[in-house]
């Protein structure tokens, strides 16, 4: 009954994947902004030979950093994956678990939003 | 200029897909709640269900941040188990549970491999505990 119903590897997998790539673009733009700072101070002293090498290095600089950035994305282990959607699933029952103490002690068949708000500030902290 | 505008495209379709995870993710979430309250003679609102359904997604996100940052924090790119009990740390039932979670996991994963060839066997050096044997 427990193995069944569990979340499905893979889809957290994919929200993680999301989240990370979220976090690499944002990352990825600060930089951006980075690189055009030091574009300006160049084509500030636009100085012969010298400022055009530096130009050269910069841009090869910005290039390396943006594909080093995209060949290391995160990524989780088959197991690690699993044991998230167990802390995932361990998070659901203990809400429902709360919630329903909380019902069955007030005498109610159904799980509410007041159970749930009660017991909410604690679960938060637990977890 | 350019650059916002593949942002803002990038972000339509994050979006887009973001909403078919959350509609998968909440069908199971809602699922499990279910199946917990039914387990108590009890029934669940769906509303609140639901409700705990967007909490466990929000949860999940904050998820992936605390691991990815783990696993840079110790210089690695990949996710171990070690992140995700570390995630639990403050919780001390919780961190309990997802390491017995753990040995079952690797001891089965052991199993399976025995079956293939006699593996390597560091994980059972690391769970072997020493009795110390007073001498009097």
């Amino acid at each position: 009954m427990e193995d069944a119903n569990t979340f499905d590897p893979d889809l957290v997998h994919a929200i993680f994947k999301l989240v990370w790539n979220r976090r690499a673009l944002e990352r990825e733009r600060n930089e951006g902004a980075d690189g055009l700072d030091i574009q300006e101070k160049i084509v500030l002293r636009p100085n012969g030979l010298v400022g055009a090498r530096s130009l050269v290095d910069n841009c090869v600089k910005l290039v390396g950093a943006g594909a080093s950035k995209k060949n290391r994305p995160t990524y989780a282990n088959a197991n690690a994956l699993k044991l998230s959607c167990e802390l995932l699933r361990i998070f659901v029952t203990e809400a429902v678990q709360r919630a329903a103490t909380i019902a069955e002690a007030e005498g109610v068949s159904k799980i509410e939003a007041t159970h749930l708000e009660r017991i909410l500030p604690q679960l938060l902290l637990d977890f | 200029m350019e650059a916002d505008g593949a942002g803002s495209d990038v972000e339509r379709e994050d979006e887009s897909v973001i909403e078919l995870l959350r509609d998968r993710f909440r069908l199971l979430t809602i699922s499990i709640a279910e199946a917990q309250a039914k387990r108590n003679d009890l029934e669940i609102s769906l509303p609140i269900a639901a409700c705990i359904a967007d909490l466990a997604f929000k949860y999940t996100e904050q998820l992936a941040k605390d691991l990815e940052l783990f696993a840079q924090h110790a210089s690695r790119k990949s996710i171990n188990m070690e992140d995700v009990i570390l995630s639990a740390h403050r919780n001390e039932h919780l961190a309990t549970s997802l390491r017995s979670f753990c040995t079952d996991l690797k001891s089965k994963e052991a199993q399976s491999e025995r079956k293939r060839k006699k593996p390597s066997r560091k994980e059972d050096k690391a769970t072997t505990s020493v009795v110390h044997i007073p001498d009097n």
